[in-house]
Order: structure tokens, then C-alpha cells, then sequence
């Protein structure tokens, strides 16, 4: 039995992004996304950790949100940008400032680097988050890899899936 | 709270998190995405819906938080790499150990080398990751 692989053309969202498409230094643009209690609640949830640093028992203790809460706001940048779904591959971060509830974030990414390796498509993008009073609160860099399938592969079809989601945790 | 502190080794092994996933674990609403429907994900070329790369490393992020305290939250980094699908009803177990310390700027930053194995015992996350610790003698 043989089998065609075939690298998605399409989805509800439109036409996959192509390597091409992709240029290394293209801005993704800013986004502004206020972290609240009941998102660090579901953020708490999603990762099944529910330590009092996140859930403060005593009246008037400090609540702050894990660390990886920003995980989206930066892959929505890329979503708004290019339509990519493929795989998240390398996650770098680190986290500069506690993120208490009521903070407003302001991120905003760049792609830094794209490659093939292993016959597949890499993009590499950077993000930073700084709160209201403009100081760095998180600094990420994202790599993505824009399909499964090998690159020689041809585009066809339509995919059930899609990188552009709602922007919600 | 933290579970290592300022007389920590390289060699010392961290707590491990672990987890069996199921699917209910990815599902958001009725959405049918590579996580959480085989057709969706065979169209990518995947063998079966995998989970969310986050919230695997999640079990990593635990274990570092419960090594570091504050000390994750403001100051923690990492560079982890999805080197295998983990697919959505996977057993994975976070491990990691102490690979060395240095201190900055008034605190001791533990280096570790961080991995997520799954129920074969293959790496399908692994990379590095550093907290900080207050030093001995010094409030945090």
C-alpha cells in the first residue's frame, strides 16, 4: 500500500503560509491583553498546579500568575500575521517581573530567523511583554515548524485545523 | 516556598511531576484541532491527536516552581525542546537535575538540566532551565 503525503494548502482561516511568505525581520505587530484572576485561575487549571503562590490563603496576599501564561499572546501575534499551524518546537523564556492580576501587558514579537532542516521549514520569532510602566516583564523566543510533512511534499487539500485560533486561553 | 536552596549541588536530582494525560485535557469547547480529533491531525501527517506542547512542559514548569518559589516567578528561564509528539494519552514524568550554580546579583542561580520522558522512557522534552535561590544568611 502507498501513501501521498501531502502538506496542507488551506483551511477555514485560508491559505497556509508558505516559507516564503515568512521574511526575517517582519514585525508581528503589537498586542495589548490584561491578565486577570479568572485567567490565571483557568491558566492553574489547564496546568493542574494549584500552589498558594498562585492562590494566596491569607487576606491581602500577593497573588501572581505562573510564569507560562504568556505563552499565548506572542502565538497570536504570529496567527495574526501568517495563517501557521504546524508544530511548537523550542520554547525559550525568561521572566523578569511578577505578574499580579490587573496587569495590562503589552507584547510585541519580530521573526528572527527561518531554516530547513531535516527537509522541514523552520520559523524562529521573539516576543517581549512590559506591563503599563513599561518595564520588561517577560522576553520569549519561539521556534515553529510550518509542517509535519517534509517539505518536498506538495500543498493540497484542506485542513480541519488551523494556527489562527480565538485569542483566549 | 522552595525546595532548594543556596547549599544545593550540581549532581542533586529534582523532585519529578508527572502525569497521565487524556484527551478531555485539550479539548476547548467543540473545536476539532490536531489535538483532539484523529482526522484533524492525520491531515497534518500526524499518527494521532498530540497534546499541547505547553501544557507538557507544564509538569516541568511545576517541578520548577516547587524547586525555586519566588525565586521561578521572577527570574526563572528556560530553553525546552519538543523533540517527540507526545500523543494525548501519554504518561509523562518531568525530571531533571542540578547542573551547576553561580551567583548574580546577590542570589544563587541554579542551572539544571530539565527533561520530560514519556511512558517508554523517551525524551520528548528536554533542554535547560535556571532559578534563583537567596543566599545563605541573605533574606530572599
Amino acid at each position: 500500500m502507498s501513501s501521498v503525503r501531502t502538506r496542507i494548502l488551506e483551511d477555514s482561516q485560508g491559505r497556509r503560509a508558505s516559507f516564503d511568505d515568512i521574511r526575517i525581520g517582519e514585525s508581528l505587530g503589537e498586542i495589548e491583553w490584561q491578565v486577570t484572576d479568572d485567567l490565571i485561575d483557568l491558566q492553574c487549571q489547564l496546568d493542574q498546579d494549584f500552589d498558594p503562590i498562585f492562590f494566596p490563603q491569607a487576606e491581602g496576599g500577593k497573588r501572581v500568575a505562573p510564569p507560562q501564561i504568556t505563552y499565548r499572546p506572542p502565538r497570536w501575534l504570529l496567527s495574526r500575521t501568517h495563517n501557521v499551524r504546524g508544530l511548537f518546537v523550542r520554547w525559550e523564556n525568561e521572566s523578569f517581573k511578577a505578574i499580579e492580576p490587573g496587569t495590562t501587558l503589552k507584547v510585541s514579537g519580530t521573526i528572527v530567523e527561518k531554516y530547513v532542516r531535516k527537509e522541514r521549514e523552520f520559523v524562529v520569532y521573539e516576543a517581549e511583554g512590559r506591563d503599563a510602566a513599561g518595564d520588561l516583564v517577560f522576553r520569549t523566543r519561539r521556534t515553529h515548524v510550518l509542517d509535519v510533512v517534509e517539505r518536498s511534499a506538495p500543498r493540497e487539500g484542506a485542513g480541519i485545523d488551523s494556527g489562527i485560533k480565538p485569542e483566549k486561553i | 516556598m522552595s525546595v532548594i536552596d543556596s547549599k544545593v549541588a550540581a549532581g542533586h536530582e529534582l523532585p519529578t511531576v508527572s502525569k497521565k494525560f487524556r484527551l478531555e485535557d485539550f479539548k476547548r469547547g467543540d473545536e476539532k484541532t490536531i489535538h483532539t480529533d484523529y482526522d484533524a491531525a492525520a491531515r497534518e501527517g500526524l499518527p494521532a491527536p498530540v497534546a499541547i506542547g505547553p501544557q507538557v512542559a507544564a509538569l516541568t514548569f511545576r517541578q520548577l516552581r516547587l524547586c525555586f518559589g519566588d525565586g521561578w516567578i521572577v527570574g526563572g528561564r528556560y530553553d525546552l525542546s519538543f523533540r517527540r509528539p507526545v500523543f494525548v494519552t501519554d504518561f509523562c514524568v518531568a525530571r531533571g537535575i542540578v547542573t551547576k550554580t553561580e551567583r548574580e546579583n546577590g542570589k544563587l542561580r541554579v542551572h539544571c538540566e530539565v527533561w520530560i520522558e514519556n511512558q517508554k522512557r523517551e525524551k520528548v522534552i528536554a533542554g535547560t532551565a535556571s532559578g534563583l535561590v537567596p543566599l545563605a544568611g541573605e533574606s530572599a
